[in-house]
């Protein structure tokens, strides 16, 4: 199995890099992503930041071609580990430094430095110092025994793509949909029937010619609701103002607790301006002068 | 700069906070142009640079918005209430591809389209933050 | 006073508040569903003035609370006290009121500047975020989203979490939610464990 390891690391390892080097070296995503990663902010420069990471792809690159090419050369994966190390102390850096910054691992714009990008750092470093010492080629190990080498290349495989955390889109999602699919939406049957939510009714009054109105009057956000006799009672304070002065007010506005902005017909609102004192009604000229307004019998 | 009153859009904002702040917001930087801060009467434009009209995508929805980039001055209205906010661009946002038709109303007049975002300050100057989106004309 | 005289006096005043709404102004106005204007409101012209007063705002984290005043330092090492008052709603994940209000909260807060420094708040939201996030797994009683560079834990709160598909009304059906959906999420952010609870999730086409 160790023989199995070493012979194979290099072909592991250029895989990886190849890959990584690649998308850092072609991908127009590392020039958009460049300004989100922690290299960015030690090099305060977007433009240097994707710089280096195409420097660093065109190196892995190399490293990865030096790999396949003349494996028994510890060169390769002496650079490999080095590269490794490298990772590993930005890594560490970049988290004590911008812990939500993307790594840049391979300039995917959407990978936050986690465990999985210090492990799949710690992976390079390891399999580098495994192909620096190995003596055979990866092609021998191959052609002795290539039922073994299959099997131990799609175990790396498997690990590598776990550790990708920008693969995620690729397996992981596509693995959580299908658990839905066999297993049911988790959140089917959560909703409690018809009932309107309060959020409803009162984005059904933000959305009305009442709300209007009164919004001269009004200066709070929601400040209590309750129902009664098949009414949503939304509760607002606010300030009346008039030549003489002003007064703080509670403003009441009454809904057919039925209804949302999906409910067909007309919205009806109630509304009273009331003396935060006295409780007497004020302001109603105010109100009046809304152009569509009819009397309606009160509901029972 | 001045806010001025020449139409230039219409449509719904939502709200969003950069710059140092708590929680998740913590970390959302100071947005396209570094400065963004959500204490500040600031707003996040689709078409605030080429970059970040092509993550934005309005187009997409029909709203052939036009370029106004950092420091860009506008003046924001509720459509309903008549309440008015001045913010200056400072950020790419929002990805209105993502919400093509949604519409924000006021007695059945509807604003569509996620056409800004902005900063808890100036969302809340014109409306309420629990009420996520507002419908707005926009003017510069 | 006693809790259960309180509750009375509550009720007593929610009955008061009830009458008084229904015995106002009844204004009927057209719903979201009455057509959809493209420019045509332009022509309108609405006059630039103010509506509302001009407000003052705080942001930041509530490092003390003395009586009905917050003390809040803010994100750029600012400092404001915010008093609160009867008619000053409260958002935490729903309407509520002050008592629900800890140290260590994020809030937002529109209010008046007063003479003598404070800011006498007419609305304090309280840890709420409203985050631009991809669905990634979701559970019984959580979501998995992706928020830019971090991933964040929704909580889904029964009678409290709604939903809002494709531009429509808020639904309390959570069903319809798809994994590698992008989805806007309005919630209240839990400075304990630093999930968020989520209150509304809206989802485009």
């Amino acid at each position: 199995m160790l023989s199995l390891t070493t012979g194979l690391a290099p072909l592991v390892l250029a895989g990886l890099l190849g890959w990584t080097g690649a998308v850092k070296l072609f991908s127009r995503g590392t020039v958009l992503g460049a300004p989100k990663t922690a290299l960015a902010r030690m090099l305060s420069s977007s433009e240097r930041a994707a710089l280096v990471l195409r420097g660093v792809g065109a190196g892995e690159l190399l490293i990865a071609a030096g790999l396949l090419a003349v494996p028994a050369n510890p060169l390769p994966g002496a650079a490999a580990a080095l590269l490794g190390a490298g990772f590993l102390g930005y890594l560490g850096y970049g988290r004590a430094l911008a812990p939500e910054s993307s790594c840049g691992c391979s300039a995917n714009e959407d990978t936050p430095i986690t465990w999985r990008a210090f492990a799949r750092a710690a992976v390079v470093l390891v399999s580098g110092v495994a192909a620096a010492v190995a003596h055979g080629s990866w092609w021998s190990t191959v052609s002795g025994r290539p039922a073994g080498s299959l099997g131990f290349l799609a175990a790396a495989a498997v690990v590598l793509i776990a550790l990708s955390a920008d693969l995620d889109r690729w397996w992981l999602l596509p693995l959580r949909r299908a658990r839905l699919r066999v297993f049911g939406h988790p959140l089917f049957g959560t909703g409690a029937g018809d009932r309107v939510p309060v959020a409803a009714s009162v984005e059904l009054l933000e959305n009305s010619l009442a709300w209007q109105a009164a919004s001269p009057v009004v200066r709070s956000a929601l400040l209590d609701h309750w129902e009664e006799d098949g009414w949503r009672i939304l509760l607002f304070s606010g300030v009346y103002e008039t030549a003489e002065g002003a007064w703080p007010v509670s403003v009441v506005f009454a809904l057919d607790a039925t209804s949302s902005r999906d409910t067909p017909g007309d919205p009806v609102v109630r509304v009273s301006f009331l003396d935060a004192d006295s409780g007497e009604p004020v302001g109603a000229e105010l109100l009046s002068t809304v152009p569509s307004r009819k009397a309606l019998p009160l509901a029972s | 700069m001045a806010c001025g009153s020449t139409s230039l859009w219409a449509g719904e904002t939502s709200w969003f906070c950069c710059g140092s702040s708590w929680g998740p917001c913590g970390s959302a930087g100071g947005g396209a142009c570094g400065n963004c801060r959500s204490s500040a009467n600031h707003g996040a434009w689709p078409n605030a640079s080429q970059a970040c009209w092509d993550i934005t995508r309005p187009d997409l929805c029909g709203e052939n918005i036009p370029r106004r980039g950092c420091g860009a001055v506008m003046n924001v209205r509720h459509q309903c209430s008549g309440a008015t906010v001045c913010i200056t661009i400072t950020d790419c946002g929002p990805r209105t591809k993502e919400w093509c038709g949604e519409a924000a109303c006021c007695n059945g007049a509807c604003r569509t389209n996620r056409v800004l975002d902005l900063t808890p300050a100036a969302f809340s100057a014109i409306g309420n933050l629990s009420s996520g989106k507002l419908p707005v004309y926009i003017y510069e | 006073m006693t809790s259960r005289q309180e509750d009375r006096r509550g009720l007593g005043r929610r009955r008061f508040l009830t009458t008084a709404a229904l015995s106002g102004a009844t204004i009927i106005g057209a719903t979201a569903l009455g057509g959809i204007d493209a420019d045509a409101a332009f022509a309108a012209e609405p006059s630039l003035d103010p509506a509302i007063a001009k407000s003052s705002f705080v942001e930041g984290r509530i490092t003390g609370i003395t009586g009905s005043i917050l003390e809040v330092a803010g994100s750029y090492g600012d400092h404001a006290r915010v008093q609160m008052t009867n008619a000053t709603s409260v958002w935490k994940v729903r309407a509520t009121s002050a008592a629900a209000i800890e140290i260590g909260d994020g809030l937002y807060a529109r209010g008046v500047p007063m003479p003598d420094g404070t800011i006498a708040a007419d609305a304090v939201w309280v840890n709420i975020v409203n985050l631009d996030t991809q669905i990634r797994g979701i559970a019984k009683n959580r979501l998995h989203l992706a928020h830019g560079q971090h991933e964040v834990v929704g909580n889904v709160l029964p009678a409290t979490t709604n939903a809002s598909y494709a531009g429509r009304a808020l639904t309390s059906d959570l069903s319809q939610l798809r994994i590698g959906q992008s989805a806007q999420v309005l919630g209240a952010w839990r400075p304990s464990d630093n999930s968020v609870d989520v209150v509304r999730i809206s989802v485009g086409h």
